[in-house]
């Protein structure tokens, strides 16, 4: 993970170009903690285990975690495929 | 910055990730909840429809549409989500950028997955009873004994339509096509009366959950993929059993929704024993769909505490 210390902006500190402070690595933990955590929640809220007192659009719920899953597992490739080539 | 949890370590930044989104889960749970807890008390407090207006009273003010609680969560997750993603990139921080992930992806969330719209199951209940109250009264009214049989999509006009028929003798009769094809109500030719079952709409909308028509499906479609309708993409019952021999077919329904308006249903004289509740109806619908034969429903047997219904259907040979 890679992490900058906070630093106030002056016009000495500042870069030409802003970047995004995260790197690809970054964002594919946080994919990975958010898919686990809403595919969790999906699984527990499940209408299969008797759950139907929780009035929310699981469906929905199982489609966004399903597409963060891919996301997540989108990045892994990638990250695989740099390990390949290079 | 002199922080007592360090930002700049992993472990920590991690640490810090997993609390967020599970305190933002909580409350996205917490939200739902309250919002399902708050509605049927403002149906308490409602006044009467038609009571009269004080003269005194405020007039009311012209409708218009107000954001609900969760609607006004997710805005504010998104706006400061927004913020700090922004301030972010300025500072060149990645916490900051972490906790703006985190805020306006649960933001975006909250917007696209909305608490369901509900309706109390006394107010379906309520709607329903009174018009198989009628149909039961109806057949009383016209002596008419026989047991219903749900004709099969041969006997229609339209795939998508469902028609019963209720023989006046107490013996099983089953209309020749050209004569239950007509849009007549009474029958002369078996004597009897051609009814929309209470159950059509729910087959209906079994079969547009589905995609599916079941006329071009099989008994082991229905056996299949009624389950998972019933339990996890309609919540009608908590279980559901389908069990097929020969030609006879049991379906046990286990805490249905429509438990109180079977209660109800079994008061009435014809209704139960004769063409079923709406849930049980609908089934029969299904099946004379998928079989392309006509149905009897033979009995309906309700457990001692209510909640598990076991219907027997019979498929008739014509």
């Amino acid at each position: 993970m890679t992490t900058k210390p906070s630093k106030p902006t002056t016009d000495s500190s500042r870069n030409d170009t802003v970047n995004f402070p995260l790197s690809l690595w970054d964002i594919s933990l946080w994919l990975a903690v958010t898919t686990i955590i809403l595919l969790a929640t999906s699984e527990l809220l499940s209408p299969h285990y008797g759950k139907t007192g929780i009035l929310i659009q699981k469906r929905r719920l199982r489609a966004a975690a399903l597409a963060v899953g891919l996301l997540f597992m989108s990045t892994v490739f990638i990250r695989i495929y740099q390990i390949i080539v290079s | 910055m002199n922080l007592f949890i360090d930002p700049s370590d992993p472990i920590n930044q991690l640490f810090i990730m997993i609390t967020l989104e599970t305190v933002l889960v909580i409350v996205i749970l917490i939200v739902a909840v309250i919002k399902i807890k708050k509605q049927p008390l403002k149906a308490k407090d409602e006044k009467p429809r038609f009571a009269k207006p004080k003269a005194e009273a405020p007039r009311r003010k012209p409708w218009r549409h107000k954001r609900g609680l969760p609607e006004n969560v997710a805005y504010i997750l998104l706006l400061m989500g927004t913020l700090a993603l922004v301030t972010s990139i300025l500072y060149s921080s990645s916490i900051l950028a972490f906790i703006g992930l985190g805020l306006t992806f649960w933001g975006a969330l909250l917007l696209f997955i909305r608490p369901t719209k509900y309706v109390k199951a006394s107010l379906v209940d309520s709607t329903a009873v009174s018009s198989l109250t009628s149909l039961d009264q109806i057949i009383t009214e016209l002596n008419f004994k026989g047991k219903a049989v749900y004709l099969p999509p041969k006997h229609l006009k339209e795939t998508r339509g469902g028609k019963l028929f209720i023989p006046s003798k107490k013996e099983l009769i089953i209309p020749p096509a050209e004569e239950a094809a007509e849009e007549k109500v009474f029958l002369r030719n078996p004597k009897g009366i051609r009814l929309t079952p209470p159950g059509l709409g729910l087959a209906n909308l079994y079969e547009k959950e589905l995609r599916k028509n079941f006329t071009k499906v099989n008994l082991n479609y229905l056996q299949n993929n009624l389950p998972k309708l019933f339990i996890e993409d309609l919540e009608i019952a908590e279980d559901f059993e389908m069990n097929i021999e020969d030609n006879k077919i049991q379906v046990k329904i286990t805490g249905s929704i429509y438990n109180d308006l079977c209660n109800e249903v079994r008061k009435l004289s014809n209704t139960c024993s004769s063409f079923g509740c709406p849930l049980c109806s609908s089934i029969a619908v299904a099946l004379t769909r998928a079989t392309g034969k006509p149905v009897l429903i033979e009995n309906i047997e309700v457990s001692d505490d209510d909640k598990t219904i076991e219907a027997h259907y019979r498929l008739i040979e014509e």
